[in-house]
C-alpha cells in the first residue's frame, strides 16, 4: 500500500530529510573523530617505541631519529608473553573442550526429551546465569584448595565452565528446538538410537551454534582477569592478562618507551585475532545477545 | 489411547517397550550428569558455602565461629565498605546517564547515515570492546599517567602548566572518573553495536512513512527510533547497572581502588577482605551483598521481558 502510494505520488519522494547534506557531512565528521578516539590509544605506542629513555623525555613527540628495538626486546624479556600465550591457549582450550560438549548435551535433553523432570533441572541450570562469579571467589579458592587444583590452569578453566555452561545451554536449547523431527523420526525408523540420533544428525544440524559457542567461550577465557588473579600464584603458570598486569605494577609508566612497547606487544595478539575474525565475532555476539 | 498401548504391547513385548523406555532414562541421565555435575561443584556448593561463611569469623587457618549477621552489621559501618557501594551506585547511574546515550547517538548515526565512511566504523568501535580489560588498562595508564602519560606530555609541549600538573589516577576526586572515561571507551563498543542492530530491525516502511512526512534526524530518533527500541535500551541499561555492582578489573588495575578508597568498588572490597587481609568471613559476606544486587536488577530485567511479551 505504501509503495502504491509513493508511486503515485512522485514528487513526495524526495531525498529523506534525515539525510539532509550538511547534517550528513558533519555527523559523518564526528563520528570519524569518535572513532579516532578509539584509535589512538592503539597507534601513539608506536610513536614513543622506538626512542631511548632520553630521547622521550626531550622529544616526546618528534618523529624517532632511529628504528631501536631494544624497547620491544625489554618489554619482550618482561613480560615474558610467549609462556602467558600458551597457557592463555590451554585455558581457553580446556574452558572449550569442557562447556561445548557439556552444554550441547544438556540443551539437547532439554528441548527433545521434555518432560517435569528436566523442566526442572533447566530452571536449576538457568538459576545459574544470574550468579556473579564476583558473589563465590572465596569458596572457590577453597575448594580448588582441597581438590588440589589451586594454581593449575585446570583449576582456572574447570570453574570458567561452569560459569559458562548456564548461557550455552540455553542458546543450545533454543538452537535444538527449533530444528526440524523428520529427520530424527526418519532415523529412529532405520533403527538408530538415542544417541546415534544425537551424534549423527542433531549435533551436525547445530553447527552453528557450535561455531557461536566456541568463539564466544575462546573470547571470554581469553580476556579473564579476576578468576586468573585468585587462582595462580606462581609465575610460570600466569596467563597473558596476569603478566600483562604484572608488567603493569613491575615497571610502572616511567620507562615510557618500554611501556609503550610492551603495550604493543599486549595488545597484538588480541588486535590481529579481532582483524582477522571480526566479522565472525561481531554477529556471534549480537546472536548470543539477542537470544539470551 | 489404551487400545494403542495394547496394540503396541501385543507387537513388541511389554519387556522391550519397557527396556526401551529405560534406555531412554539412561540416555537422559548421561546426558544432564555432566553440566548438573559442573554447576553443583562449582556453583551451587560455592554459593552455599558463601552464604555460611558470611555467617562466621573465619580466616582460612583458625576455626570458623558462627557469628550470625555480624558480618553484615560490620560492613554497613565500615567506610571502606560503605565508599564501595557509593561508588557501584554512582557508576551504575552515570553509566546509563553518560555511556548509553553516547552509544545511542553512535549507533543512530551510523544507521542513518550509511555512506562509504561510516560502514567501516562499526568494526572500529567495537574494537575497544574485545580488548581484555588488563590491556585497556594499561592503555589507560598510558594516556592518564603522571608526567609520562599522554594527556601529561601532550600538555607540556603545548606549556599548558594547568593540565600538565593534573594527576589524573592519583587525585581522589578525578580518579573515578578518569577511570569512567576508560570505561566509556572500552564499553561502549557492545552497546553500540546491539542498539544498531535493534535500530536496523524497525521496518523499512515505518522509516519510509517518517520519510514521507518530512521527519528531522531528531524527530525521527524522537518519536520512531527511541519509542521502538525502548526495549533493547532498557536491557542495556539493566546490563550497564549489573556490570557495575561487579566491577573489579579496570579500577583494580588502574588504581587498586585507591587513592585511599577513592575508586574502591564492591568487586574490590571483595577481594581485599578475601584475598589480601584473609577476612573470608566478610568477603563473603560482600559476595552475598554482590549478588543480592545484580538480583534486584536482573528479576527487573525480567519483568520488563514479560510486559514486553504481553505488548505483542
Amino acid at each position: 500500500m505504501m509503495n502504491n502510494n509513493t508511486a503515485k505520488l512522485p514528487h513526495l519522494a524526495k531525498p529523506f530529510p534525515v539525510r539532509s547534506k550538511l547534517m550528513e557531512i558533519l555527523t559523518t565528521t564526528l563520528l570519524v573523530l569518535l572513532a579516532l578516539t578509539v584509535i589512538v590509544p592503539l597507534i601513539l605506542p608506536f610513536m614513543f617505541v622506538f626512542k631511548t629513555r632520553l630521547e622521550y623525555n626531550y622529544h616526546p613527540w618528534s618523529f624517532p631519529t632511529e628504528i631501536r628495538w631494544v624497547n620491544f626486546a625489554e618489554a619482550w624479556k618482561a613480560i615474558q608473553i610467549g609462556k602467558g600465550l600458551l597457557n592463555t591457549l590451554y585455558v581457553c582450550l580446556g574452558a572449550i573442550v569442557c562447556t561445548v560438549p557439556v552444554a550441547a548435551m544438556a540443551g539437547y535433553i532439554f528441548a527433545r526429551y521434555r518432560s517435569k523432570i528436566t523442566e526442572v533441572f533447566f530452571y536449576v541450570i538457568l538459576a545459574g546465569y544470574f550468579v556473579p562469579v564476583q558473589m563465590v571467589l572465596i569458596p572457590l579458592y577453597q575448594l580448588c584448595g582441597a581438590m588440589n587444583l589451586t594454581d593449575t590452569l585446570p583449576g582456572l578453566f574447570l570453574p570458567m565452565t561452569a560459569f559458562g555452561i548456564p548461557f550455552w545451554t540455553i542458546i543450545y536449547r533454543s538452537f535444538f528446538a527449533g530444528l526440524p523431527n523428520e529427520l530424527a523420526e526418519a532415523a529412529r525408523i532405520d533403527g538408530a538410537g538415542n544417541t546415534g540420533i544425537f551424534l549423527r544428525i542433531m549435533l551436525p544440524l547445530a553447527k552453528p551454534a557450535t561455531v557461536l559457542a566456541t568463539l564466544l567461550v575462546f573470547m571470554g577465557s581469553w580476556s579473564d582477569y579476576l578468576l586468573s588473579l585468585i587462582m595462580l600464584n606462581s609465575l610460570e603458570k600466569f596467563t597473558m592478562q596476569l603478566r600483562i598486569a604484572q608488567f603493569m605494577n613491575n615497571y610502572g609508566v616511567d620507562h615510557m618507551p618500554r611501556y609503550a612497547a610492551a603495550a604493543i606487544i599486549a595488545a597484538a595478539p588480541t588486535v590481529i585475532l579481532y582483524l582477522i575474525g571480526h566479522r565472525w565475532i561481531i554477529q556471534s555476539t549480537l546472536a548470543g545477545a539477542l537470544k539470551g | 489411547m489404551n487400545a494403542n498401548v495394547e496394540v503396541y504391547t501385543m507387537m513388541y513385548g511389554k519387556e522391550k517397550k519397557k527396556s526401551r523406555d529405560w534406555q531412554t532414562m539412561l540416555f537422559k541421565v548421561i546426558m544432564l550428569a555432566p553440566a548438573v555435575a559442573f554447576l553443583a561443584v562449582f556453583m551451587y556448593y560455592p554459593i552455599e558455602e558463601t552464604f555460611r561463611l558470611s555467617m562466621t569469623r573465619s580466616t582460612g587457618l583458625g576455626p570458623t565461629v558462627y557469628i550470625g549477621f555480624q558480618n553484615y552489621i560490620r560492613l554497613f559501618q565500615t567506610e571502606e565498605f560503605l565508599i564501595g557501594l557509593k561508588n557501584a551506585i554512582l557508576w551504575a547511574f552515570w553509566s546509563v546517564v553518560i555511556q548509553i546515550p553516547i552509544a545511542f547517538f553512535i549507533a543512530f548515526s551510523l544507521s542513518v547515515y550509511k555512506n562509504k565512511i561510516t560502514k567501516p566504523l562499526r568494526v572500529i568501535y567495537y574494537l575497544a570492546n574485545v580488548l581484555p580489560s588488563a590491556i585497556t588498562a594499561m592503555l589507560g595508564r598510558f594516556v592518564f599517567a603522571p608526567r609520562h602519560g599522554i594527556i601529561s606530555s601532550l600538555a607540556n609541549k603545548f606549556n599548558w602548566e594547568w593540565l600538565a600538573r593534573i594527576d589524573f589516577l592519583g587525585n581522589p576526586d578525578l580518579a573515578f572518573w578518569s577511570i569512567f572515561a576508560v570505561a566509556t571507551w572500552a564499553y561502549s563498543g557492545f552497546y553500540i553495536v546491539y542498539l544498531m542492530a535493534n535500530i536496523e530491525q524497525i521496518p523499512k516502511d515505518v522509516q519510509e512513512a517518517a520519510q514521507l512526512d518530512g521527519a528531522t534526524p531528531w524527530q525521527y530518533a524522537r518519536h520512531i527510533v527511541i519509542p521502538m527500541t525502548s526495549y533493547a535500551l532498557r536491557i542495556v541499561s539493566i546490563l550497564c547497572i549489573v556490570g557495575s555492582m561487579k566491577l573489579f578489573d579496570l579500577p583494580w588495575l588502574m588504581t587498586t581502588g585507591g587513592p585511599g578508597y577513592a575508586t574502591s568498588t564492591l568487586g574490590i572490597v571483595l577481594y581485599k577482605y578475601g584475598f589480601v587481609n584473609w577476612q573470608y568471613g566478610r568477603a563473603a559476606a560482600v559476595g552475598v551483598v554482590i549478588f543480592l544486587l545484580s538480583l534486584v536488577f536482573t528479576i527487573l530485567q525480567f519483568s520488563l521481558q514479560r510486559k514486553d511479551s504481553d505488548a505483542l
